[in-house]
């Protein structure tokens, strides 16, 4: 927002309005400016593959939302979802099991990467970021070690010289490729998950304890919380999450790639740090990491179809995330508590 | 003070976190060479439809790897399509696989004549390809194996098979037979599955033993491929040759030899040809003893071509294949070979101006 905008504004606090109101201005904008001169992005296929596109960011980033309330940061979220692809590929072609066990496997596995997040910082009083940094490099490297490094799809020679005799099932593939109505499902899944967070976070009484633990973890201990436990349910939530995430990358992709999740930290925790600032709250929310998500998803889909290139995207996203920090710390009157301190 | 010193912590394993995910998205190599400007043949017939009535919007869906293989593939295609009348859109989803896919699903919904799919996962693309070509929209796929699920799109590719033989030949000539072998090799990839088959044939044919057998693809494949080969070699120093059919596998495995400093005794084959590729084999005493290759740019270009006829009407064909030719690193040498534009000059037949021609399509020449 440049000043002589604001200016514009009269008779009311600009900056108050700008911090609350400036992030969705900018995304209505953004979306009018493409649709009005883009026939293409109007369609309605292209705004449901965006929302596609964005759905994995998106749930993963409501994961880190669930952290960033309590003060932490979960940058295992990445590889947990890399997990996942390798983890629900592993369970399907190599050991031929249903989607069903897949799908199981895969929710367990981002549960017990949470719960061992969850165990170095509350129980070995890690800090967040070092903990769940080392998560990642060991989950990252875990991950390739029964699969040889290799992508697993059907067909794949096994150590012994066997041929994997499974394959992605047909109901597997579905989570990424079915529709209820026009609805895609990724999308209604990742609708469903941002409900179920706000409504958690808002509307329960442990999402405000979690909110108490963020912004004063004494205070809540004192307070008489059990703040350890909530930690450990943000963390273990954060890895169900990233799972969540990860098997609607492993469902698009149809096959057991090694290199998947490997972009999403960034955006996951770009798109919740985004979320932060969105609504002028200066606190993660669920609904501002999902406009974070959808105004990233609508600036990278436009600019595509514009014909900017493919490498003008992180410039733009690191500039949507700048904007969104300046928001949070330098004009918002709130002070910002979000960066983990332990 | 306890809180200054955590805050500095979180910062230090931010700006951590930062640059590793940074370091993953590039190891480009900083010294690409200039796009190589191709000349644009006359046309001796009008433009059929629908190029009689201006520029006719097509999309590039490419799943692009590391180095300069991509760079001149694409710029094949964007100068042939500029020459043809095509507005291009370029969607690159750096070996990023879901990217790949949600662009396109873009591509689709963005109301363009044709889609050309280059390189990418069978599992992945199909699907989508299908969606395509059941939507009406003719779309020209490269190097991703896709006849039995998408029988409607139009298959182009190298021919692998003629690839690997030809290099994979001239390693059994330079070796002999009963010799123990490395290999270098990610299967799931249509064409390195293609050549895989070759390589079978051929170590059985000569009796050698596959010493070890490693690779992955990532976006800083021959980085990565380096320190794979690096410990495959410490365990395996006595192997002669080792195959690595993709020459960003090729240039790791020709620094994991150099490493170990075992130049002398074991020779690399590759596949595929770019400048970094002949400054590396005629390096001296570089162990790269053989490629075999196609000009990428030539190939960018005569996909955009096959797109040209589809969209006309004129192709008739599902599949189209562009033949290999072999390269020593002798042969460079002896030439003095330094680049593409030299090469091409010294074997005319990388130049796929004649393949997938017609009288109205200005080709381009490289």
């Amino acid at each position: 927002m440049s000043t002589a905008k604001l200016s514009n504004l009269a008779n009311y606090d600009l900056r108050q309005f700008t911090v609350k109101y400036g992030f969705i201005v900018v995304t209505v904008v953004l979306f009018l400016w493409f649709a009005l001169t883009e026939p293409s992005f109007r369609m309605e296929s292209t705004l449901f593959s965006m929302l596609k596109f964005t759905s994995v960011v998106a749930i993963t980033g409501l994961g880190v939302t669930m952290t960033m309330v309590v003060g932490g940061l979960d940058l295992s979220v990445g590889s947990i979802a890399g997990l996942s692809v390798t983890l629900s590929a592993m369970t399907m072609v190599i050991y031929a099991q249903t989607g069903a066990v897949a799908l199981i496997v895969v929710l367990l596995g981002g549960a017990l990467v949470g719960l061992f997040n969850a165990f170095l910082i509350v129980v070995l009083k890690i800090p967040d970021l070092l903990a769940t940094l080392a998560t990642m490099f060991t989950i990252m490297g875990l991950k390739l070690v029964p699969v040889d490094g290799q992508s697993v799809s059907s067909g794949l020679i096994l150590r012994d010289g066997s041929v994997a005799p499974g394959k992605f099932t047909p109901g597997f593939l579905l989570i990424d490729r079915a529709y209820i109505g026009p609805v895609p499902l990724p999308v209604a899944i990742f609708f469903g998950l941002a409900f179920f967070v706000w409504f958690f976070l808002t509307r329960t009484r442990w999402g405000r304890v979690m909110y108490a633990i963020g912004s004063n973890p004494e205070a809540a201990r004192l307070a008489g919380v059990r703040v350890k436990r909530y930690r450990a349910l943000a963390y273990i939530m954060s890895g169900v999450f990233a799972s969540i995430g990860g098997l609607i990358l492993s469902s698009r992709i149809g096959q057991g790639d090694i290199s998947a999740g490997n972009s999403l930290l960034l955006d996951a925790v770009a798109v919740s740090l985004v979320g932060t600032s969105v609504l002028g709250m200066a606190r993660p929310n669920a609904w501002g990491t999902i406009l974070g998500a959808v105004l990233i998803g609508i600036v990278i889909t436009g600019l595509t179809i514009k014909g900017f290139p493919y490498y003008a995207q992180d410039v733009v996203k690191g500039l949507v995330l700048l904007t969104a920090l300046i928001f949070s710390f330098t004009l918002s009157r709130r002070k910002t508590k979000f960066v983990p301190a332990v | 003070m306890r809180r200054s010193k955590n805050t500095a912590l979180a910062g230090i394993s931010v700006v951590a976190a930062l640059l590793l995910a940074a370091c993953s998205q590039g190891g480009s190599d900083t010294t690409a060479p200039a796009a190589d400007e191709g000349t644009v043949t006359d046309t001796t017939a009008a433009k059929p439809a629908p190029f009689d009535a201006g520029l006719v919007k097509i999309a590039i869906v490419q799943n692009s790897g590391a180095g300069d293989y991509f760079q001149q593939w694409t710029n094949g295609a964007k100068q042939q399509a500029e020459a043809i009348g095509f507005d291009v859109q370029i969607y690159d989803a750096q070996a990023d696989n879901a990217k790949q896919a949600t662009d396109m699903e873009t591509a689709i919904g963005s109301g363009v004549a044709g889609i050309i799919v280059d390189h990418g996962q069978k599992d992945t693309m199909c699907p989508l390809i299908k969606q395509a070509t059941d939507a009406g929209i003719p779309v020209v796929v490269y190097d991703v194996a896709i006849s039995d699920c998408a029988p409607d799109a139009v298959q182009t590719q190298q021919s692998d098979a003629s690839l690997a033989q030809a290099v994979l030949e001239q390693m059994a000539k330079d070796l002999g037979k009963d010799q123990k072998v490395g290999y270098v090799n990610v299967l799931g990839i249509a064409p390195l599955d293609r050549r895989h088959v070759v390589w079978e044939e051929i170590v059985k044919a000569n009796n050698w033993t596959q010493s070890f057998f490693v690779g992955k693809f990532t976006n800083a494949v021959a980085t990565d491929n380096a320190q794979l080969v690096d410990a495959a070699l410490k365990a395996n120093p006595d192997v002669t040759g080792i195959f690595a059919p993709y020459d960003e596998l090729t240039k790791g495995t020709v620094s994991a030899i150099e490493q170990n400093n075992l130049q002398g005794s074991i020779k690399a084959y590759g596949i595929d040809i770019s400048n970094a590729d002949i400054e590396i084999m005629t390096k001296e005493g570089s162990p790269w003893a053989a490629t075999a290759g196609t000009d990428p740019n030539a190939i960018g270009a005569a996909v955009v071509r096959n797109m040209a006829l589809e969209l006309a009407g004129q192709l008739g064909v599902k599949s189209v294949d562009f033949p290999g030719v072999l390269i020593t690193a002798a042969f460079l040498k002896e030439n003095a070979i330094k680049n593409m534009v030299d090469l091409r000059a010294a074997l005319p037949s990388l130049n796929l101006a004649e393949v997938s021609a017609a009288d109205w399509i200005p080709a381009v020449k490289f």
